[in-house]
């Protein structure tokens, strides 16, 4: 029997402990994020988001995952709350080391989770519309695919002379888009002789009626909503009660069914809204349909599957499993002609055999500027009969 | 501008007079038990939510559904005083006051689990304001005013009249004076609890009947609760109203002199200056 010499037992021991934490690397899973609003105002939304992208990905693993390694889902909930999003965010990055975290639902939110995510070279991908978010020094490593709120707050200015009216009256608590939403909505409605007027309330407050005062006071024709549900629900009682005849607009995320029903008819009817519309009848939306068991899911599911797709494809076409390669990557995947994919199942296949694809999604063709907003988007017009939102168009 | 003055003094009131009632809750428990219990929000919540199912389910009227409120917040309360703040007695107030906002979020998620994120209505017409001259009021806010005017009475009368009440502020007066005169000191605490916390519900009721309820109804009101208190005098019953009324009044007229974003501030303020100027509150005796 021969004695192993110190030495020699050590490189022994080193390389017995290398080899499986080798082995390991090779097939180690990847790790994406999702980051949505499980509770607070954006409750109704966040959790449909987070099944979507848990949805793509086990079928992305049932098809052999990405690289060759199976790919795993954390899901954290930022309660539509910046501290609380920061918080979680941490914990994916540092702990769980995601490599892109996904669906940050509120603008708030958004803009206090991205300078951590291009710190720690995590890839963000985001609903949120802000126009301030994309001019962050973000350096690349952020995309959305919300249309951003200069042309939001244009599309509500042009919407209030469309319904005939002059005189606006733009009531939101404060979020990073509120200024530049009713900025852009102002230019819209001076350029046709319209006027508009701004208060922000506090959205905590039980009770907004003086508030309502306030806004009835400038007599307004038309009263735009710009907050989240539960103090859209607070504002619209008060206007109601308040013997408000003139018209209402809302974006469709806060009058959206789940307010209509438990808001007596009478308060909600009539309400118009304006909503980014989702590509109805392409194959992503389709594939979305299946996904939630929904004919019509919400834009924030629709534009999430997109994430969660562009994301898996990219770190493919990178041929690595991490932020950086999603960054490098992810334009060349999403636009520049190719082969067109709806899902990462197919693109995954292409970009193996060494093909190029060019995505186009459930919320539209996600193609991106280099400031990483969309460059293309429709929008949905809806209105509050009967108890229900009715499509008027898509334009 | 004197017209939004006076409409935004009707509103402060009534919305005042609304908040008083937790308020009143919040300030008996620190009287008696000597620590700010911060599950009051949560404890506003169930009672929302139980008013609601009465309401909903059991086609009850307001007035029969605040009762409703009141218990399922008391009994709520007590659960959290028994499993959280009483084995941490011991450690002093600050750790009773850590542990209630502990198990307000325990509480306000087991709601959450319950009835999920959605909001929640009563079943209720919404009326258009009444309308004198340049002024407006809603007949919901008058029956809130009317009702949460009825749980003070009922509250000043039990206060005054009952064995047990009488006890209460034995205690809250001196302790160690009450417990030699055979105040049964568990018992006290026990009603005292129940009380503040059904206050809290029922308040919590009122809020969500001219809003809506979901599971962060009550965790909105905290800090006006908390200032409420602070400014009327920790643990002084006439105070807790004083206090509120105030904050109403505050909040609402704010609105006409700066940019309501910043109407938090107004509590904050408040806290601020009484802490400063007169720590012990408009109507209290003791500092802290």
């Amino acid at each position: 029997m021969t004695l192993l010499t110190r030495r020699a037992a050590f490189a022994a021991g080193t390389a017995m402990l290398a080899v499986p934490s080798l082995a390991r690397a090779q097939g180690a899973p990847i790790r994406l994020g999702t980051l949505t609003p499980l509770t607070g105002a954006g409750g109704p939304y966040g959790p449909v988001m987070a099944n979507c992208v848990r949805a793509v990905i086990a079928e992305v693993n049932a098809a052999g995952g990405v690289l060759g390694r199976q790919v795993q889902l954390v899901s954290e909930d930022d309660q539509t709350n910046p501290e609380a999003g920061v918080r979680a965010a941490r914990k994916l990055i540092d702990v769980d080391r995601v490599a892109a975290i996904m669906g940050t639902w509120a603008s708030s939110v958004t803009t206090a989770v991205a300078p951590l995510c291009w710190e720690s070279r995590t890839f963000l991908a985001t609903v949120s519309g802000a126009d301030s978010i994309t001019a962050l020094p973000h350096n690349g490593w952020l995309v959305r695919t919300q249309p951003n709120t200069t042309l939001q707050g244009r599309k509500f200015g042009e919407y209030v002379l469309e319904l005939g009216a002059k005189r606006a009256f733009f009531m939101a608590p404060q979020t990073p888009f509120t200024q530049s939403q009713f900025t852009n909505m102002k230019v819209a409605l001076e350029r046709g002789g319209g006027s508009a007027d701004l208060l922000i309330y506090d959205a905590n407050k039980p009770s907004l009626r003086t508030e309502v005062d306030q806004a009835l006071r400038a007599r307004p024709e038309v009263i735009v909503l710009g907050g989240y549900t539960p103090d859209s629900t607070v504002l619209l009682r008060d206007i109601f009660r308040a013997g408000f005849r003139g018209k209402l607009l809302a974006f469709a995320y806060s009058v959206n069914q789940q307010m209509i029903g438990s808001l007596p008819h009478e308060v909600t009817e009539g309400i118009y809204t304006l909503a980014p519309s989702p590509a109805e009848g392409s194959g992503g939306f389709d594939r979305v349909k299946r996904i939630v068991g929904s004919d019509n899911p919400d834009p924030y599911t629709c534009q999430i599957y997109d994430h969660v797709n562009l994301v898996l494809m990219a770190m493919a076409a990178g041929r690595d499993g991490t932020g950086q390669a999603i960054r490098d990557s992810i334009r060349r995947v999403s636009q520049g002609g190719g082969e067109r994919v709806d899902n990462a199942v197919d693109g995954l296949r292409i970009v193996a055999a060494g093909g190029k694809v060019d995505y186009d999604g459930a919320s539209g063709p996600c193609d991106f500027t280099d400031a990483g907003d969309i460059s293309d988007c429709r929008f949905r017009y809806e209105q509050v009969r009967a108890g229900r939102q009715t499509l008027l168009r898509i334009a | 501008m004197p017209e939004a003055l006076i409409q935004a003094l009707i509103n402060g009131v009534i919305a005042g007079t609304i908040l008083a009632v937790p308020a009143l809750g919040f300030t008996a428990i620190f009287a008696v038990l000597n620590y700010p219990n911060f599950a009051i929000g949560a404890l506003a919540t169930v009672g929302a939510y139980a008013g609601w199912v009465g309401n909903t389910a059991f086609g009850l009227p307001m007035a029969a559904a605040l009762p409703v409120a009141f218990v399922a917040a008391a009994l709520a309360g007590l659960a959290v005083q028994w499993m959280a703040v009483k084995p941490l007695e011991a450690a002093g107030a600050l750790m009773m006051a850590i542990a209630s906002l502990a198990a307000g979020l325990v509480l306000e998620n087991m709601l959450r689990f319950g009835f999920g994120n959605e909001l929640r209505g009563f079943d209720l017409p919404l009326l258009r304001d009444w309308r004198f001259g340049a002024f407006r009021v809603g007949p919901q806010q008058v029956e809130n005013f009317v009702l949460a005017l009825a749980c003070m009475a009922l509250l000043w009368a039990f206060l005054r009249f009952s064995r047990t009440g009488r006890a209460m502020r034995a205690v809250a007066d001196n302790r160690d004076l009450a417990l030699l005169r055979g105040v049964d000191p568990v018992r006290v605490a026990a009603v005292t609890v129940a009380v503040g916390a059904g206050l809290a519900g029922m308040g919590g009721m009122l809020v969500g009947l001219d809003t809506s309820v979901d599971p962060l109804v009550g965790t909105r009101l905290v800090l006006s609760i908390f200032a409420a208190a602070v400014l009327g005098g920790l643990g002084s019953i006439p105070g807790a109203v004083a206090g509120a009324i105030a904050i109403g009044v505050a909040e609402e007229v704010a609105v006409l002199a700066f940019n309501p974003a910043y109407r938090l501030v107004v509590g904050f303020v408040a806290i601020l200056a009484v802490l400063t100027l007169r720590p012990a509150g408009l109507f209290g005796t003791r500092a802290g």
